[in-house]
């Protein structure tokens, strides 16, 4: 179970007099339960990547608590990063090892012993149908090719907690298809605890068990897809989110160009 | 808590060393670019200088004058001959020649009168001719001309003791030439150029897989991930400085035994003579550079972490390759000779202490401490820097 309070953080850029401090994230709250897939959702800038990347250790919060399975992420980073699974914004695979060499370096870095990162190895390549991949060098791999070995790779320690930064970016249908799978074979069979940031609504009703809807750096809703097309009174989940991330009804041109203004912004 | 946690670092770290190594040596091309400059330098150079020397000698060497009308001048050709020269006539055409410098040699030109001009002792006129435009010609001209001072004098100093008197009266003053340098030292005059190559090429070696380690890691978007796993940040860095600073101990190990069957080839014998590398020579070099290696490793690290792309890391280390090009020019400028300073400024240390070993010159315990102390400590300093930096170039 993943644990988010009331997370802020602000970024400034430049120096002098062109410096300017940027609220990244200004309170954002949501629990992520065990065997169930949380969808982060929200438009671009809204703070995304950011949350994921203080989950992960990565970015240490100015305000907030986190905690992973009751381990406090800020106070022992390292305990909470051996039970999460990260695929993050950056992929980046090393070009001139293998497939396998690449996870099975991550399990190594994981703690792992060399047979049981190698078997861990082969077993993924099973569950995300790359054993074809996994004696060939990463160079020249396409974007699906990529995204299953660095998922694998994320997966390679058997993390109880999976986190996913927009892994669907850049695929194409059938491989957005087999991912879609993978994660829902992880929830059901694993009771994996996942947690995936993502902007296409698509995406969200057809895998998530919990939406957390993020608009400026903030929670704005909080619920299943029924509970907040319930709560909006939409049969359309694209409407109903716009209404809960920019708070207007949508649908009319008013709208749209709302939406436009507030993605610039 | 503390043992086995630094246990898993010290595991970590190591596995990131056995990853990065393995990366860097399958990048072959790059390889096999570093390992053709740094092998081949030390015989190409070698050659290079031994024919460079060998032609110098072959000229110093060469007596043989070129004369036209000599068979007139018999006490001339005497005493010519006396000094162990060779005689040969010149080519008819020997003016056109030396002008479009064909022919390399100043020719004599001998008077018919000359032998009887000598005897009634008038003055004779020799012509040297020769076309200063002409650098063979030119330095051949010199030696022709003190041997006919030789000849002059011979004859001066013949006619004095005829007449009673002592040649010492023409030749107040004598001088003897006393030269202190040993072989070796008068050697590294030529070979003052071989550690500063040798130097190139360990910084040249690990300049590929420092960018590739930092810099390259950030433009390709593998550094967030690895600063995802539990492995603290200085295990990581460690991990990396050692496979970086193991490729440049590599190319300095073969670069340094590339001299060994380098020498088999001087052309030179006086060279070869002189330029003693051998096995306590290149373990001494190794003794040098090894610790330089691990320095400038960490530093091209520290200065690529910054850059987002391999492509601006490559612009920005360009200062670190500059600055080690330039430090060897210190000793050329500065005529004081070695300065204590100049042992505590890495490269700089490296350079004057292998220029002492070529030298012949034994190194003590203190020469090579102090620039080992530096480079330690400069190591730990860029390394530090380098794990402050991760996380915040992870990120941008």
């Amino acid at each position: 179970m993943i644990a988010v309070q009331a997370l802020a953080k602000q970024f400034s850029t430049g120096s002098g007099r062109s410096r300017r401090v940027v609220a990244a994230v200004q309170s954002v709250s949501f629990v992520a339960a065990d065997g169930c897939i949380t969808g982060l959702l929200g438009p671009n800038g809204a703070g995304k990547t950011t949350t994921l990347r203080m989950i992960a250790g990565l970015v240490v919060p100015d305000a907030g608590h986190i905690s992973v399975d009751g381990i406090d992420v800020a106070r022992q980073p390292q305990a909470a990063q051996a039970r999460l699974g990260v695929l993050s914004d950056a992929r980046g695979l090393y070009p001139r090892l293998t497939a396998r060499e690449n996870i099975v370096y991550y399990g190594r870095l994981h703690g792992l012993s060399r047979d049981a990162a190698e078997a861990r190895a082969t077993l993924l390549a099973g569950m995300l149908e790359m054993q074809p991949l996994m004696e060939r060098r990463t160079e020249g791999f396409s974007q699906g090719e990529r995204m299953k070995t660095a998922l694998a790779r994320a997966l390679v320690h058997d993390p109880s907690h999976i986190i996913l930064d927009e892994p669907t970016n850049g695929l194409d249908v059938l491989a957005t298809r087999s991912l879609r799978e993978a994660l829902r074979r992880l929830r059901d069979e694993q009771r994996k605890c996942i947690v995936f940031s993502t902007h296409i609504m698509q995406e969200v009703e057809r895998l998530c068990d919990q939406v957390v809807v993020v608009a400026g750096g903030r929670t704005v809703a909080e619920g299943s897809v029924p509970q907040l097309l319930a709560r909006t009174g939409h049969a359309d989940f694209e409407a109903c989110f716009v209404q809960l991330a920019f708070g207007v009804a949508a649908g009319g041109e008013s709208a749209a160009g709302h939406i436009a203004a507030g993605v610039v912004a | 808590m503390s043992t086995p946690r630094r246990g898993a670092s010290l595991a970590a770290a190591w596995q990131v060393f056995r990853k990065e190594l393995v990366d860097a040596l399958r990048d072959r091309r790059t390889l096999l670019m570093v390992l053709l400059s740094s092998v081949a330098i030390g015989p190409l150079l070698l050659v290079a200088l031994s024919t460079l020397v060998a032609d110098f000698e072959a000229r110093a060497e060469a007596r043989e004058l070129y004369a036209v009308g000599l068979e007139s001048a018999p006490t001339l050709r005497n005493y010519i001959e006396r000094q162990a020269w060779q005689i040969h006539p010149a080519p008819a055409d020997h003016e056109a020649a030396l002008v479009k410098r064909s022919f390399g040699h100043a020719v004599l030109v001998v008077p018919a009168s000359f032998e009887r001009d000598l005897a009634e002792g008038l003055v004779p006129r020799l012509v040297l001719v020769t076309a200063s435009a002409n650098q063979r010609a030119q330095s051949s001209a010199s030696g022709v001309s003190r041997l006919l001072q030789g000849f002059s004098q011979e004859q001066a100093s013949l006619r004095l003791v005829m007449r009673g008197v002592g040649p010492a009266l023409l030749q107040p003053v004598a001088v003897d030439e006393r030269d202190l340098a040993d072989p070796r030292a008068r050697a590294a005059q030529f070979t003052r150029l071989l550690p500063f190559f040798v130097l190139m090429a360990v910084l040249y070696g690990a300049l590929h897989a420092a960018l590739d380690t930092t810099a390259g890691e950030r433009e390709r978007g593998s550094l967030e991930p690895l600063l995802m796993t539990p492995v603290p940040r200085l295990a990581l860095v460690l991990g990396k400085w050692g496979a970086v600073a193991s490729v440049g101990m590599g190319v300095a190990v073969l670069s340094c035994f590339s001299f060994l069957p380098g020498q088999w080839l001087l052309r030179s014998e006086t060279l070869s003579a002189m330029f003693q590398f051998g096995w306590p020579e290149a373990l001494q070099f190794l003794a040098l550079l090894l610790p330089l290696a691990a320095l400038l490793s960490a530093l091209l690290m520290a200065v690529a972490i910054r850059c987002k792309s391999f492509k601006e890391a490559q612009a920005n280390t360009t200062v670190v390759v500059l600055a080690v090009s330039l430090l060897p020019m210190v000793t050329a400028f500065n005529q004081g000779g070695e300065q204590p300073w100049h042992l505590w400024t890495p490269a700089l240390a490296q350079i004057t202490l292998m220029q002492r070993v070529l030298e012949g010159e034994a190194l003590g315990a203190a020469d090579l401490a102090l620039p080992l102390a530096v480079a330690l400590a400069g190591s730990a300093l860029c390394l530090a820097y380098v794990a402050r930096q991760l996380r915040a170039a992870a990120l941008k």
